[in-house]
């Protein structure tokens, strides 16, 4: 598949190519291409198992492609001088029991040149009032808000943040958001994956679906909202004239699905060249749901 | 250096605050020489002693922080976020080596006072070099035996299973009664296990015998075998899966 934007000219910050993964008999990636680029928030969107987590986890480092190529600033990312610019999210669930917040962030902290300072960072986070707790017995907002701190912790210039908000209350999630499209507007790139649309919707520059391995679509927000927005038109009719400019059809024994983002003027253009068309029905899907019969119904 | 450091410090602090690994790594070889072999006035006897509890000493911090550890480790969301940072598995290799040789000194020494302080032991000024020395050759051999436990065993296996070997080596070894305290059978494969080869170049270093050089060569040999497990399992580590 060709990126729509491959003429932008910034360069990737991280960059896959063609990756294939397979798990025994699993093929979690397929031949995916993708690349994100200084100042831009791409979001990953796609049902559980359709490979974010693999795709995410070679871009940086933790599994080697198959076939195809990762690239984290023009380095292969399982070295680790190529993940020097690089902030991820840590699972939640997963804080070293004995060890204090601060502690874990100074931690991470002393990987990177010109690091975040602690106290900042926690304040910035929420995270002030518990940085001599231990890590391990946050509450779960806490623990969420810790991830992503730590992700910002040593002043990245690519941040990968898997499904960061789940679990966050609406201003928390808000306040997230302030963060991140700072981070974005001062040059920052960030790959994201998650379940929520409205999340993808209020950062994302781009948003990439992938399904079954596969990138199925990909565009800015505009793009897929309004590929989302169309409808998909049912008629039964023995067969069909010319249609509309843009329309698509899958057609079988007589029963045929018109896809279009202007339903009034398809119908009015089958009642004009009088089509004897039955069972007529219009849906027009939200865009969960276009994500969802994008992705193929699985979820 | 400054990454391996911090990581270092941060395996110390967590090892310190959890009694169930202080509990087995420095409680139990001192509390052991004090129960099984308690004051006694055979100076030869006691000294010999103090030698095999320091080695199974070591041996608990080899089998636990290494074997469970990195077992333990392993396959958890912790560990797979450290592979995200700019962090070489050397350097973080480098901070659980670090960490394991001050908790094997701590233990050690542990044994070593506790023995001074309770018994006639008495090492010639000119053979604590080559004691300690031997016991450090040793350390660094069941220390890979370790590593090599740590990449093989499932997390769930690996405690039991550095439980085990460690009381097993030990005793089959001869570290908690003498190698010729052992029953029969025991006597026949004693001799080609890592531990007792360690036991006999310490022993022969503590009281200023010579070892064979058939004992310094087992040594090397379990050293390179349990170096090349432990690559192995490492490598084999790094590709698996999961998800």
């Amino acid at each position: 598949m060709k990126l729509s934007n491959d003429s932008v000219g910034a360069r990737a910050v991280a960059e896959l190519r063609e990756v294939h993964k397979r798990y025994g008999k699993v093929e979690a990636l397929r031949g995916v291409d993708l690349q994100v680029r200084p100042g831009e928030l791409v979001a990953l969107l796609g049902p559980n198992g359709a490979g974010k987590t693999t795709a995410v986890s070679v871009l940086l480092g933790q599994r080697r492609p198959d076939a195809g190529s990762a690239r984290l600033f023009a380095r292969a990312p399982t070295g680790p001088a190529a993940r020097r610019a690089v902030g991820a999210t840590p699972q939640v669930a997963g804080f070293p029991e004995n060890l204090t917040v601060a502690e874990v962030v100074d931690l991470v902290r002393v990987h990177y040149e010109h690091p975040a300072a602690t106290p900042e960072l926690l304040e910035r986070f929420a995270l002030s009032g518990v940085a001599g707790r231990r890590a391990g017995g946050l509450s779960g907002g806490q623990q969420r808000r810790l991830a992503v701190a730590l992700a910002f912790a040593g002043r990245p210039r690519l941040v990968v943040l898997d499904e960061p908000t789940t679990g966050f209350d609406l201003q928390a999630r808000r306040e997230l958001w302030q963060i991140v499209r700072a981070f974005v507007a001062d040059g920052g790139a960030v790959l994201l994956t998650t379940h929520y649309l409205e999340e993808a919707d209020a950062l994302a520059s781009r948003v990439v679906v992938l399904a079954r391995g596969r990138i199925i679509a990909q565009g800015s927000v505009d793009d897929i909202t309004a590929r989302a927005g169309r409808s998909r038109v049912h008629v039964q009719a023995p067969s069909l004239p010319e249609l509309p400019a843009g329309t698509q059809a899958e057609s079988s024994n007589g029963s045929h699905i018109l896809y279009t983002a202007d339903p009034d003027g398809l119908v009015r253009a089958l009642v004009r060249q009088g089509v004897p068309f039955t069972h007529l029905q219009i849906e027009r899907a939200s865009l969960e749901e276009a994500i969802l019969s994008l992705t193929g119904g699985t979820s | 250096m400054r990454i391996a450091l911090a990581h270092f410090k941060t395996q110390t602090l967590q090892h310190l605050r959890s009694p169930a690994y202080l509990l087995p790594t420095l409680a139990m070889p001192g509390l052991f020489y004090f129960l099984f072999e308690g004051p006694d006035t055979e100076v030869g006897l006691v000294t010999f002693l103090m030698a095999s509890y320091a080695m199974w000493a070591i041996l608990g911090v080899a089998f636990f922080q290494f074997g469970s550890g990195i077992a333990e480790e392993r396959t958890t969301p912790w560990e797979r976020y450290l592979r995200t940072l700019p962090l070489s598995a050397g350097q973080r290799l480098a901070g659980r080596v670090l960490s394991a040789s001050l908790f094997a000194a701590a233990a050690a020494v542990i044994v070593i006072v506790e023995a001074h302080l309770i018994n006639p032991v008495s090492v010639a000024a000119s053979r604590w070099l080559p004691w300690l020395g031997a016991l450090g050759a040793g350390g660094v051999m069941v220390g890979l035996g370790g590593i090599a436990l740590g990449y093989w065993a499932s997390p769930r296996a690996a405690t039991p299973l550095a439980t085990l070997a460690w009381l097993l080596l030990a005793y089959l070894g001869g570290l908690w009664a003498t190698p010729t305290e052992l029953p029969t059978w025991a006597r026949e494969i004693s001799p080609y296990l890592p531990t007792r080869v360690w036991g006999e170049v310490t022993w022969a270093a503590i009281q200023g015998q010579t070892a064979s050089l058939w004992d310094w060569l087992g040594l090397l040999a379990y050293a390179l075998g349990f170096a090349v497990l432990a690559l192995w399992g490492y490598r084999r580590d790094e590709g698996a899966d999961y998800r």
